[in-house]
């Protein structure tokens, strides 16, 4: 009797939670059935049509091929930008008089539009793996620079002071102030990151030789076939749902110890 | 009165800041050496270099074409962003005041602005036409989500307390968004702006490469592959002009308007 009511009183607290989201999504579905039914098929198509185009892709293995292809191309980008942002920035916030030379310009790089320069990278690099690669490390590294700065700009003096009055060697004075403190600016950026990477990378794939996901969708767009067009655009955008709750998920781990 | 709300760090900031020029302008001409030095020894003489792009901005900043495609952007930049801010504040607020639009509307604008902005072009492109249409959509599409995200947050955050004595003192529907929310959502939707004005400038110059119907993207696609680099420089440097005045211009307002309320590093 009483575990009858307590797995009621679960199942309620399920439904309270979930519901609203899962009758929304429902709506949403319905909505974009009904109007992709009744609006020309070149202009937009229903949701089974492009689930259905969805799964066709997956089945002809193109899918996999052309997501492999990108993710070896953002993975790479990012894990450069990651490797190069991170510790540059900690070295910033270390060597102080630096720091303040060259803040300005890490300000001013994170805040220009890093697109502009993709028709300079292709005349310069051309079409291969390399030229993509640097586009999607230049969307990527800025904010991961900018939030470490920022983050050591507000690490207080006096965490210094205190740690050089009690002797601390270099080496501590960075595994317990300078880490700690910089870490949870960091993944901020890592963050940001994440979704400008995908900028880039999409961008890259647009702009210069034409490979991945970008290639489906720029394909599907020369062919006018709609289907193929929302069917890429649902995917991609799926992936960058995945991975910003991803990034949210690893900065909100790194918070814990922010104030 | 505005003495009183400078702290003690913001002085300390303002001292090292005149302190800071010297230090700052050799880094800045270090590193315009170092370009100038690495693209004469090792680049095609058309690669852009600074003294090539210093030469190229006096002849390149009255070319017609090159105002011509100025305007065209910052007009399209400026109207998508005011059509995002009108839709995204009247969202961000239905969704940061009313329980059921915050469930319904959530995760489509979570969603949303997950979306790597740059995927909807040929869909902009298919449903627009090559025109400005098209762009303008883009930059919409760029600016919205990240103002509604902001205004909701900021309509969530006001004082439950303010809210409460509004209540008791039976304080209309509408007083209590102008007089409680709004000043609370502020800062949020500054921090909103910010982002939305970058995402936008992204919007433009890509939706302008895209579609090449001209604005400043294309200018530098069309000087680049001309092999025009200085020429197309100019463009890129103007367009990290708006992306940094942008920034300050809102950093500044923050400070300006909102001195008690230190800057969160808001989502983007």
């Amino acid at each position: 009797m009483e575990a009858s009511g307590t797995r009621r009183a679960v199942r309620r607290e399920f439904l309270r939670r979930h519901a609203p989201f899962v009758l929304s999504l429902a709506a949403g579905m319905a909505l974009w059935e009904i109007v992709g039914r009744h609006t020309s098929a070149a202009f937009m198509v229903p949701l089974s049509a492009t689930l259905a185009r969805v799964v066709s892709m997956v089945a002809s293995g193109e899918l996999v091929r052309q997501f492999l292809d990108s993710a070896a191309l953002f993975i790479t980008g990012f894990a450069l930008a990651l490797v190069v942002g991170a510790p540059l920035g900690l070295l910033l916030a270390r060597l102080r008089a630096l720091r303040i030379a060259v803040e300005p310009y890490v300000m001013i790089l994170y805040a220009t539009p890093m697109v502009a320069l993709i028709p300079f990278i292709l005349s310069m690099m051309g079409f291969g793996f390399a030229p993509k690669v640097l586009v999607v490390f230049l969307f990527a590294v800025f904010p991961v620079l900018y939030n470490t700065v920022e983050g050591a700009r507000s690490i207080k003096p006096e965490l210094i002071e205190v740690a050089r009055s009690f002797r601390s060697s270099e080496w501590a004075l960075w595994r317990d102030v300078m880490v700690p403190y910089t870490l949870p600016f960091t993944m901020t950026g890592v963050r940001q990151a994440v979704g400008r990477g995908l900028v880039g990378m999409v961008a890259a794939e647009f702009f210069l030789s034409s490979t991945g996901l970008g290639q489906i969708i720029m394909a599907a767009s020369q062919n006018f076939d709609t289907a193929g067009v929302f069917a890429s655009i649902l995917v991609i955008g799926l992936i960058g749902v995945a991975l910003m709750r991803l990034g949210l998920h690893v900065e909100a781990r790194f918070a814990r110890w922010r104030r | 009165m505005s003495e009183l709300a400078i702290r003690p760090v913001e002085i300390a900031t303002a001292r090292s800041a005149a302190g800071a020029a010297v230090p700052r302008l050799i880094a800045g001409l270090a590193i315009l050496l170092l370009w100038e030095g690495v693209v004469r020894a090792s680049a095609p003489a058309y690669v852009a270099k600074p003294s090539g792009i210093i030469a190229a901005i006096p002849s390149v900043i009255v070319r017609p074409e090159f105002l011509d495609a100025t305007a065209q952007t910052l007009l399209a930049v400026a109207e998508g962003l005011a059509i995002a801010l009108a839709f995204g504040t009247v969202i961000g607020l239905a969704m940061g005041r009313s329980t059921v639009a915050e469930r319904a509307l959530r995760h489509y604008v979570n969603g949303f602005y997950a979306v790597p902005m740059i995927v909807v072009l040929p869909l902009v492109s298919l449903w627009f036409g090559y025109t400005g249409g098209a762009r303008l959509a883009t930059i919409v599409f760029a600016a919205l989500f990240s103002i509604i995200v902001n205004v909701a947050d900021g309509a969530k955050s006001a004082s439950q307390d303010y809210l409460e004595v509004a209540r008791s003192f039976r304080s209309g529907r509408l007083r209590t968004i102008v007089d409680i929310v709004l000043p609370s959502a502020t800062p949020y939707f500054l921090a909103g702006l910010r982002l939305a004005a970058g995402r936008a400038l992204i919007g433009a110059v890509v939706a302008e490469f895209f579609t090449a119907i001209g604005g400043l993207g294309f200018f530098i696609l069309y000087q680049s592959r001309t092999y025009h680099h200085d020429e197309a420089f100019v463009g890129v440097l103007l367009l990290a002009a708006f992306g940094v005045s942008f920034e300050l211009a809102v950093v500044w307002s923050t400070r300006r308007w909102l001195p008690w309320y230190r800057r969160d590093e808001a989502a983007e």
